[in-house]
């Protein structure tokens, strides 16, 4: 029988930086997969990470990483040809099948926006069964943004919201405006009835946009949250990502808001 | 089930034969009570449970996943050796029930299943709650054994609980006798051992009172660690110093009541008070393990309690929770 610890070798096929503290590395891993779903990346000597797939392909997997520890520095280290040890993918990923016909709020904080990528693109792969798109989109500043390539190719189909902390004086191509993804989802007017909101980001984030939504009538059953915990296992049995009794890594990391509700303590 | 007897004085010469076909884990009595492997059967102490748990011979407390030699990976050879283990309390049995539940049907664990698979129970059974903090009685414990040493005033009366244990019975034959006598479930049931008073305590979440145990918690994770049920790992990587590219991944018991159990990146750290990680410990052992597996985690052993460096009771705390309005 499969070791289920033991990661396989896949080679990269390309790696291209996004901005100062994250790039995005394609894999040629075959995987059917659904959007929200994420694999566990280890890197010899320095331990494993996991990553969600922020891409839509049955080629290739994308993963958008940020270089916050010891083992994503050393993904930023690999060149293209070089071999990447991977396992999974796991998880619960959007019930894309479910939301068929719905309009899609994306609501993305930071590093937040690179699991939802993999919904935006799972959407642009079936336009037809879904209804309008709008993207809410924050950053901390204009140098922060990632998949500004795509960005720019989103931004002639959907109605797209981009904000950043502070603007600074850097000259960015993307017209972003100055302030908190949640005053861009407050001011805007969006139909609760037949949406289905996705939100991905810190928690101070994620807090704040859910209870804009509410306000705006989205009840518990239309939020869908992407949750980020520690793990190692990703197969539930570590423990280290439960949410109450749940585990981010099977259950989730996609949830239903009314399935964990207390983010934060739970 | 099927009962045989074991005259008293039989009982070192039944040890002796188990030697001879196996590696015996018997419960030893030094500086605390520890299942060690056993040279004199006469050192067996059952006077009291063991302090340390079980699960160290299964799920241990340091394991090699694999290693490595740059991206190439070797998985160690996982031998399994015939092991009897003697002396294992109710509570003991059915905290190895738990962590097979986890480690061989949740996920397929190849190095747990290795350790176990060898692996001969032979409980024996607590005529009186051995000490204060034993809650047994309180959860829904099944009969989890090969063999089952019941200390009866004259003999012992030995009940066979599975294949293994039926084979057992055949080789050693010669040592035991027949006998009518049934084991009831009435006599299965530990007196002094059914503390724990609240069975559903979901209603408690919100509970004012998990302060009171927390107040006093130092983080020092004993509880967790000497917790015979408590399955929660972490895993790192170790090089060697010689060369860089080569060296292991490990698995180690981690704990839930350390603020580590959550740091993601940002410092961001979940159930940062001492009482949300305290009550989540609880929950775990007490509602959420039975969400998904029909029953509750803890076995009821009392060793988190007694091994608390401040003696948390767990059991106390709840006991004297009342519903709050709002
Ligand atoms: S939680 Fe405490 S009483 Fe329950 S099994 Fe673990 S150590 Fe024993
Ligand atoms: S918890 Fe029950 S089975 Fe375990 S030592 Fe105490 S009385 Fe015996």
């Amino acid at each position: 029988m499969d070791n289920p610890y033991v990661p396989r070798p896949y080679k990269v096929l390309s790696s291209a930086r996004e901005t100062a503290d994250t790039f995005t590395m394609t894999v040629g891993m075959a995987v059917l997969h659904s959007p929200g779903q994420f694999v566990q990346v280890s890197v010899p000597g320095y331990g494993e990470a996991p990553i969600s797939i922020c891409s839509d392909s049955r080629k290739e997997i994308k993963l958008n990483i940020r270089q916050v520890g010891a083992v994503t520095n050393a993904l930023a280290g690999l060149k293209k040809g070089e071999t990447v040890l991977l396992r999974g993918p796991y998880g619960k990923g959007y019930p894309m099948k479910k939301l068929n016909g719905k309009d899609i709020v994306i609501v993305g904080g930071g590093c937040g926006v690179a699991p939802l990528k993999g919904l935006i693109d799972y959407v642009e792969n079936h336009r037809k069964d879904f209804g309008q798109v709008s993207m809410f989109l924050g950053y901390r500043s204009p140098d922060d943004i990632i998949f500004k390539k795509e960005l720019a190719g989103w931004k002639k189909k959907y109605s797209i919201n981009v904000t950043v902390d502070k603007k600074g004086n850097t000259k960015s191509c993307i017209d972003a405006r100055e302030g908190f993804v949640t005053d861009a989802l407050g001011e805007t007017d969006i139909r609760a009835d037949k949406s289905a909101a996705m939100i991905c980001g810190p928690p101070i984030m994620m807090k704040g946009s859910i209870g804009i939504l509410k306000s705006k009538g989205f009840r518990d059953k239309q939020i869908f949250v992407s949750t980020e915990r520690l793990m190692y296992c990703a197969m539930g049995v570590c423990c280290h990502c439960m949410i109450r009794g749940k585990f981010t890594c099977l259950d989730g990391p996609v949830f239903r808001y009314d399935e964990i509700m207390d983010i934060e303590n739970g | 089930m099927e009962v045989l007897l074991l005259k008293k004085e039989r009982l070192n010469g039944f040890i002796e034969k188990l030697q001879q076909d196996f590696e015996v884990i018997a419960p030893l009595k030094g500086d605390v009570i520890r299942f060690l492997p056993l040279k004199n059967p006469d050192d067996i102490f059952l006077g009291k449970n063991a302090y340390f748990p079980i699960k160290e011979y299964f799920f241990k407390k340091n394991e090699v996943l694999f290693q490595f030699n740059g991206t190439k990976i070797i998985v160690p050879e996982l031998p399994s050796k015939k092991r009897a283990f003697f002396g294992l309390r109710r509570c003991d049995l059915n905290a190895i029930k738990h962590q097979d539940m986890v480690f061989m049907n949740d996920i397929h664990d190849p190095y747990y299943t290795a350790a176990r698979k060898d692996s001969y129970l032979i409980g024996y059974h607590c005529n009186t709650a051995p000490s204060p903090y034993c809650f047994c009685g309180s959860l829904e414990l099944a009969d989890y054994f090969d063999l089952m040493v019941y200390d009866k005033k004259d003999d012992f009366l030995v009940e066979i609980g599975s294949s293994k244990g039926k084979g057992m019975a055949k080789k050693y034959a010669s040592l035991f006798s027949k006998t009518s006598k049934k084991i009831s479930e009435e006599e299965k049931k530990i007196p002094g051992s059914d503390r724990l008073e609240k069975k559903d305590i979901s209603l408690f979440y919100n509970n004012s009172d998990w302060k009171k145990g927390t107040d006093l918690c130092l983080s020092c994770g004993a509880c967790t660690a000497l917790c015979p049920t408590c399955y929660c790992f972490e895993t790192h990587d170790e090089v060697k110093t010689s060369n860089i590219n080569e060296g292991e991944r490990k698995r180690n018991w981690s704990s839930c009541q350390l603020q580590e159990f959550t740091r993601v990146a940002g410092e961001h750290v979940y159930r940062k008070d001492r009482e949300e990680r305290f009550k989540h410990r609880i929950f775990h052992q007490l509602e959420y393990f039975k969400e998904k597996h029909k029953v509750p985690l803890c076995v009821g052993c009392g060793r988190c309690i007694e091994g608390c460096p401040t003696r948390i009771d767990f059991v106390d705390i709840l006991n004297n929770m009342k519903v709050e309005n709002g």
